[in-house]
């Protein structure tokens, strides 16, 4: 049974799992070379490079989540769940089946990712006082996939109309924010409910922090 | 076990629409019962009560000598479902499906399938969404019929298809029934058509059971009289007359309950009985759903 | 022979069946010996269900017209003579019946049925 799953869930995400481990993969190798030019001596200039594309890093993962685990579930919505309902297995059993086949699927960006940052960091030449952690970015990379899949898979398995109000009020969100600054008005509601989440000390925490593949 | 599908005082409600009330309801095994009735009237509802897929207010459903909801997983197992809409994903191709099916059915029967995939005329590389709407309904039938079941529950599966592919998919299911036996429980619009497979007919209206009897019972029951010297009191008739409509000097009388010897009751009396007209499913279907809406003083 | 069973008609199918079967064989169209289609392949043919055909067999064989074999198939049986005239009489009485009753609810006195009839039959030998 996990096997139908699997083939079927490759079949429709296949195309940005391909592209989000390709990414994964270059994204780390890329940060490093573009400092390409810079003076080893000068550790300053790396950190603020690897600062900036730190930002890439939980955004990839936020994204991927939430596509795989919407992915998931989309067929399952346009039938209304009758087809999975009535297959002859515990509800239960066929979620986990289904969360069992993206997390499979997800493997391969993470070993993208780690392979990356392994080869960025041991071929680059690193500056007196900083050191490489691509293990631990490969880490945070993976957990954080982990978690964004799973908060989206949540939603994504309720009924439609609640992943479809999730995603409304987000977009709301995101609405006024854009007004509001076209409007001058300083609102920084989307930041604030960012933090906000972010901060809040749980499992989606590991947003937050340093993603610095290279670091003091 | 004797009856496939028990249903007793079964209770349902959504929201304001309409109210299934103490619904009892027998499928004998073996049985190609046909359950009827206008749209609306709760047979999608009560199919949905009977695989799970809804839970009842009260009452009980024993499907295969299990209880539902219960245990329906192990009732699962052993009932094809094919629904109104066919609703698989549109990206597999008929072979996925196929394939994806099988993965849950260990009695899926793969020599069958494909006999069924040739006979159907089905190409295996389209995918789902691509196919007409008289394929997409092969198709399902083909996946209730392969997992080999002892019992199908079909929602209206040949309704605004084509009559080729009806044909094609009516003798898929009479071969199967013909070699396997199973129960089938099949719901449709096409009145002519259930009228030649079924042998139970069962009647539904507004959430309520209006009749359950044997196809030849019911349809020997109805009669359309052409009587004469009517009296105006219709009470203590060993029939029911679901309608009355004069015509001059005679009246057309339309009665449920009919047996071959109750002419003799016109033998004494001053109402005669001029003629018996037969009256097929649908007439009859017609005629007791008008009775039930109107009934007759 | 079997085509054209009427599904609407008050008669059961599987007396209809078996009146289509009972009347081929008493008009010898089913020879003593010939095997009859097996349930799956009728049921499918006529769209009904095969409960229905075994049903109309079971009713020929206990009528003496056909022997059920079992794995084998069903099978026509050696009828009498007589016996197969005494089917045809009660056929043709049947039919009679019915154009009568036709007959008189379109309102056609039995003398014009009469001239009616031997009109068509001599127009036929003719």
């Amino acid at each position: 049974m996990f096997r139908v799953i699997l083939q079927s869930q490759w079949k429709w995400s296949r195309l940005f799992i391909v592209v989000a481990t390709v990414a994964a993969f270059a994204v780390p190798i890329l940060s490093v070379q573009s400092t390409g030019g810079a003076d080893p001596a000068l550790p300053g200039e790396l950190l603020s490079t690897m600062q900036s594309w730190s930002v890439i890093y939980p955004t990839l993962a936020g994204a991927l989540g939430l596509l795989t685990a919407m992915r998931a579930w989309a067929s399952d919505h346009s039938g209304r769940h009758v087809y999975a309902l009535v297959l002859p297995l515990p509800r239960w059993r066929y979620v986990l089946l289904r969360f069992g086949a993206g997390l499979a699927l997800l493997a391969g960006p993470v070993i993208a990712v780690t392979l990356g940052a392994l080869f960025a960091t041991k071929t680059a030449t690193l500056p007196h006082g900083l050191h490489g952690y691509p293990l631990g970015l490969a880490l945070r990379f993976a957990l954080a996939l982990l978690v964004a899949y799973a908060v989206f898979f949540a939603v994504s398995s309720g009924t439609a109309r609640t992943a479809g109000m999730f995603i409304a009020a987000i977009g709301i969100v995101a609405a006024v924010q854009v007004l509001a600054s076209a409007a001058s008005i300083d609102l920084p509601i989307a930041q604030t409910a960012l933090r906000g989440i972010v901060d809040w000390p749980g499992p989606l925490a590991i947003f937050a922090g340093r993603w610095m593949l290279i670091d003091v | 076990m004797s009856h496939a599908i028990t249903i007793d005082g079964l209770h349902y409600r959504a929201g304001k629409a309409f109210e299934i009330s103490d619904l009892t309801l027998r499928v004998p095994a073996g049985a190609i019962y046909g359950f009827l009735g206008p749209n609306g009237s709760g047979k999608t509802t009560t199919i949905r009560l009977v695989l799970g897929l809804l839970r009842p207010l009260a009452g009980r459903i024993c499907v295969l000598d299990a209880l539902v909801p219960n245990d329906v997983v192990r009732v699962l197992a052993r009932t094809g479902y094919v629904p109104e809409q066919p609703h698989l994903d549109h990206t597999l191709t008929v072979t996925e499906a196929m394939r994806f099916h099988a993965a849950f059915y260990p009695t899926w029967d793969q020599s069958w399938a494909e006999r069924l995939l040739q006979d159907f005329e089905l190409d295996p590389t389209q995918p789902f969404g691509k196919l007409s709407k008289g394929q997409k309904g092969k198709l399902m039938m083909l996946l209730a019929l392969a997992q080999r079941p002892e019992l199908l529950v079909l929602d209206e599966p040949t309704d605004g298809l084509d009559p080729v592919v009806r044909r094609d998919m009516l003798e898929a299911l009479l071969d199967y029934v013909a070699q396997h036996g199973a129960t089938v429980f099949v719901s449709s619009h096409l009145i002519h058509e259930l009228e030649r497979i079924c042998d139970w007919v069962a009647i539904m209206d507004r959430g309520n059971l209006v009749s359950e009897l044997p196809m030849d019972r019911f349809k020997a029951g109805i009669k359309r009289l052409k009587v004469a010297g009517a009296p105006a009191d219709l009470a203590g008739l060993p029939f029911k007359v679901l309608a009355r409509e004069r015509n001059g000097s005679t009246e057309s009388w339309v009665v449920s309950g009919w047996q071959p010897d109750m002419t003799a009751f016109f033998e004494r009396g001053e109402t005669t009985l001029r003629e018996i007209i037969d009256l097929d499913l649908e007439d009859g279907f017609v005629e007791l759903l008008r009775a039930a809406r109107r009934p007759v003083a | 022979m079997l085509d054209r069973i009427d599904p609407r008609s008050p008669t059961p199918l599987y007396a209809q069946i078996a009146g289509r079967l009972r009347s081929a064989i008493a008009a010898g169209d089913l020879r003593p010996g010939e095997p009859l289609p097996s349930v799956r392949q009728l049921a499918a043919e006529l769209r009904v269900n095969p409960a229905t055909v075994v049903q109309a067999y079971r009713d020929l064989e206990t009528e003496g017209f056909v022997e059920m074999r079992q794995g084998a198939g069903t099978f026509v049986r050696e009828v009498a003579t007589e016996r197969r005239a005494r089917e045809r009489t009660r056929v043709a009485r049947q039919l009679i019946r019915t154009l009568i009753a036709d007959a008189a609810r379109a309102g056609i006195p039995v003398a014009d049925l009469v001239a009616a009839i031997e009109h068509e039959l001599g127009a036929k030998t003719s």
